[in-house]
């Protein structure tokens, strides 16, 4: 699996996980960004090989914004609460 | 630390219970018997994702999946999945399916060749049984028909 929520996948433990620190819903990157889209999942699959055990979960330290900026984690509260009152 | 979702989620669920996550009931982990450029690979995608002209996806509880070509060429790529966190991902469905990403990597060798089909289905899904004993058979099913050494699940 490759997922953005930790928090979700070390509850419904995937066999093998990388996790992605972008937002949900843009897990390969922002939209239209082929370079980025194929950078992330070769780095994610590259993990593949270092699993070890059952329903880990590796972190290779994807970040979202270049400069390791979480102004991201605002946006995409007020994204799911808008989502929740629509 | 990473963005907590399931507070969140409970909030927006309330005043329902919030969702109920489970395990499988049988563990999923099997070896790895090739390395990654000799694998044969699929995604698996719980965007309810489909081409134009393949039959809707039903919200909130379709059981159903969707043999998705793996050729990039072979048509656009529609979300039914009622999510609304689906505003980006629907701009550009290849930042929940990297469909081109994966084509372009088995191109350059790093893959060893792609299933003809992906395949995708609807997420949040709240019968769990019927998901593990239905919907993940029938798709197992199909990727062992497929020969597929490595299947990637991107949950949307």
């Amino acid at each position: 699996m490759i997922g953005t929520a930790h928090d979700i996948m070390s509850k419904v433990t995937p066999p093998r996980a990388v996790f992605v620190d972008h937002p949900v819903g843009r897990t390969f990157g922002p939209p239209h960004d082929r370079v980025r889209n194929e950078a992330v999942l070769a780095r994610a699959l590259q993990e593949l090989p270092k699993f070890t055990r059952p329903n880990e979960i590796r972190d290779p330290g994807f970040q979202w914004s270049i400069d390791g900026s979480r102004a991201w984690e605002d946006e995409l509260l007020a994204e799911m609460r808008n989502e929740a009152k629509g | 630390m990473p963005f907590q979702y399931l507070p969140v989620m409970a909030q927006n669920s309330a005043p329902k219970p919030p969702r109920v996550l489970v395990t499988p009931t049988n563990p999923a982990w099997c070896p790895i018997k090739k390395p990654l450029s000799e694998s044969r690979v699929a995604l698996l995608s719980s965007a309810a994702l489909r081409l134009a002209h393949q039959e809707p996806f039903i919200p909130r509880e379709d059981f159903s999946y969707r043999r998705v070509p793996s050729d990039p060429s072979a048509g656009e790529l529609i979300i039914d999945h009622h999510s609304g966190i689906g505003r980006v991902p629907k701009q550009d469905p290849e930042i929940v399916f990297p469909r081109t990403a994966l084509a372009s990597l088995q191109r350059r060798g790093v893959v060893g060749n792609l299933a003809p089909f992906h395949f995708s289905f609807m997420g949040g899904l709240r019968d769990h049984g019927k998901i593990e004993n239905e919907l993940a058979q029938a798709i197992a099913n199909d990727l062992k028909q497929a020969r597929v050494d490595l299947a990637l699940l991107v949950p949307y």
